[in-house]
């Protein structure tokens, strides 16, 4: 379907399908939103999913299917990635269900075991929680690149600013650390494969040994990377960088969709804080 | 103008200078290749340039402006764009337009200003399809033309390149040459520093450097015309003028200032041309290389 973002390399560093999670290349209405909008709109929803009833649980749900659809995020995509995190539901789950007070639904008096009807509704609700709360963050950074993830924060942060919070900095120091991220997993392969070749035993062994070899691999990674960020620091400084006022490629502007996305949360919000008026006691 | 005069400089802990009372100066719109063996100093001198370095003794001034003047070494450093040996330590966007994009943003450019200088740039290097691709996703060359591109976005004056086709495969490698040439021909002032003696045809000016210190200062052909000299520093000699001047030594009236095969060519087939093929009989089995 969108085949045609991808280029075509030229040769060598096939591009890879994009893991659990990652930025997908798309031209939906929510990929082209601004970020801010979207990390705000994240964090909002993370929010009230932590605090949600079932009827708020279920509003969510659809605003969640809602926004993968406009996103044209497949389910079996959204599905790899919960998959991961389901042991962790399953255990909640499993905690909620024996370990709540309330009338038993089923009941082992010999072994002390029973399972109450609230037991049943709080874990599910838990693992609910858990599969919506990876949902909301996977929506954002499928749909958002890693540049504008960082730049949508840093002008949200931006009024921290007077506090001498050195927001610029600190988006540049994101950016790099994503930058390098895959640079220095490629170096730990490069070592792993030379240390290897030189005869180190990098699988087998006791506790002891693995630990040896851990750390001959561990140590060379550390000082490649020490060089590599006195080089980058040179690089940077050679490139103009300084502290202080700098710009960007992107500007970040509001338009539309986006006041429509604000408009739409705070309906939502609303919509939200009535419905607990409502439904629960 | 770069002007470097009398710099020594003497890295922290280093014993020996890396750089002895050095004077030399780059013009506007010239190629100079930098040659010399492993820790001679070329890439301490290239730093010197742009004010990564500044000299211990003596005085560096791009255009008028001195290095060591804290006031304008943003200015230095937008005139002398400096393209490091390992692509991988200077492209530091998660995408390439980001990357190119990076000096430009230091500059305080607007946005708009900024997206026309990465399409330009991009587009000058050929790299404009790889605009979203992140860098590790790159082959060598294309990380070596993107750190290229990231520093033509700051429309610079001067660029050093230190050895900017190691490494390379050769058709990444002549890629990258002919880009440095047409940068040459845009204008830009050009210095190469280089191992390979092949890198050098395009170059104007050829400085041999030796532990610290610029040994020879000429063009190509006069630096090679004195291949005694070369041979001392360990460096090679292009085979081919190593080959012209054994065919003088055999008694042939060949000049040797000569650098690539072509023009080895045209050179014999004119001594073939003007005395008949007896000129060429009597080289014997001198001539096998």
């Amino acid at each position: 379907m969108e085949t045609g973002l991808f280029p075509v390399p030229v040769r060598g560093g096939a591009r890879k399908m994009p893991g659990p999670g990652q930025w997908i290349a798309g031209e939906s209405i929510v990929q082209r939103m601004d970020p801010r909008v979207k990390i705000a709109s994240t964090v909002a929803l993370s929010l009230f999913t932590f605090r949600a009833g079932w009827a708020d649980a279920c509003l969510i749900s659809l605003l969640l299917l809602a926004v993968m659809r406009a996103a044209r995020l497949e389910f079996a995509r959204m599905l790899r990635v919960v998959r991961p995190l389901a042991w962790f539901a399953g255990l909640f789950f499993l905690l909620h269900l024996f370990f709540t007070d309330g009338t038993a639904l089923w009941s082992l008096p010999a072994l002390h075991i029973r399972i109450t009807r609230e037991g049943l509704f709080q874990g599910a609700l838990v693992a609910w929680q858990f599969a919506a709360l990876v949902l909301c963050g996977a929506v954002l950074s499928m749909t958002t690149t890693p540049s504008d993830l960082i730049g949508g924060l840093e002008k949200l942060m931006s009024p921290l600013k007077h506090l001498k919070v050195p927001t610029q900095e600190l988006a540049v120091m994101a950016a790099m650390a994503l930058r390098f991220v895959p640079a220095m997993r490629d170096e730990f392969d490069r070592i792993q494969t030379a240390q290897a070749a030189r005869g180190a035993d990098l699988e087998g062994g006791d506790l002891w040994g693995r630990a040896k070899a851990a750390l001959s691999v561990a140590i060379p990674l550390m000082i490649s990377a020490f060089r590599r960020a006195d080089e980058l620091a040179e690089a940077m400084e050679a490139r103009g960088y300084h502290r202080g006022p700098r710009t960007a490629l992107r500007e970040l502007r509001l338009d539309g969709k986006d006041f429509a996305a604000m408009g739409f949360m705070m309906i939502f919000t609303a919509v939200l804080a009535i419905s607990r008026l409502f439904v629960q006691p | 103008m770069i002007q470097v005069r009398q710099v020594s400089y003497r890295y922290d802990g280093g014993k020996a200078p890396a750089l002895k009372n050095v004077t030399m100066e780059i013009r506007e719109g010239e190629h100079v290749a930098l040659i010399g063996p492993n820790g001679c100093g070329k890439t301490t001198l290239i730093k010197h340039f742009n004010a990564l370095l500044a000299p211990g003794e003596g005085s560096v001034e791009v255009d008028g402006m001195d290095t060591r003047d804290r006031k304008s070494r943003g200015e230095i450093r937008r005139r002398v764009g400096m393209v490091f040996q390992n692509p991988d330590n200077q492209i530091v966007g998660v995408t390439v337009e980001e990357d190119v994009a990076f000096g430009p943003s230091n500059l305080g450019l607007p946005p708009a200003a900024i997206r026309e200088r990465v399409d330009e740039a991009l587009a000058l290097v050929g790299m404009e399809s790889f605009a979203q691709r992140a860098p590790h996703t790159l082959s060598g060359g294309e990380k070596r033309l993107v750190s290229i591109a990231g520093i033509l976005a700051m429309d610079p004056r001067y660029i050093a390149l230190d050895e900017p086709a190691a490494y390379l495969d050769p058709s990444s490698r002549d890629r990258v040459l002919a880009m440095i040439e047409r940068l040459h021909r845009r204008g830009i002032a050009i210095i190469h520093i280089t191992h390979d003696m092949n890198d050098l045809a395009g170059a104007d000016r050829l400085l041999v450097m030796d532990r610290g210190a610029i040994l020879l200062d000429g063009t190509p052909r006069d630096v090679f015309g004195r291949v005694e000299a070369m041979k001392d520093l360990g460096l090679h000699v292009p085979q081919v003028t190593l080959l012209m001047r054994r065919l003088r030594e055999s008694g042939l009236d060949l000049k040797t200032d000569i650098l690539t095969v072509d023009e080895a060519c045209r050179e014999i087939a004119k001594r073939i041309g003007s005395n008949g093929n007896g000129a060429l009989s009597g080289s014997g089995p001198g001539g096998g290389a």
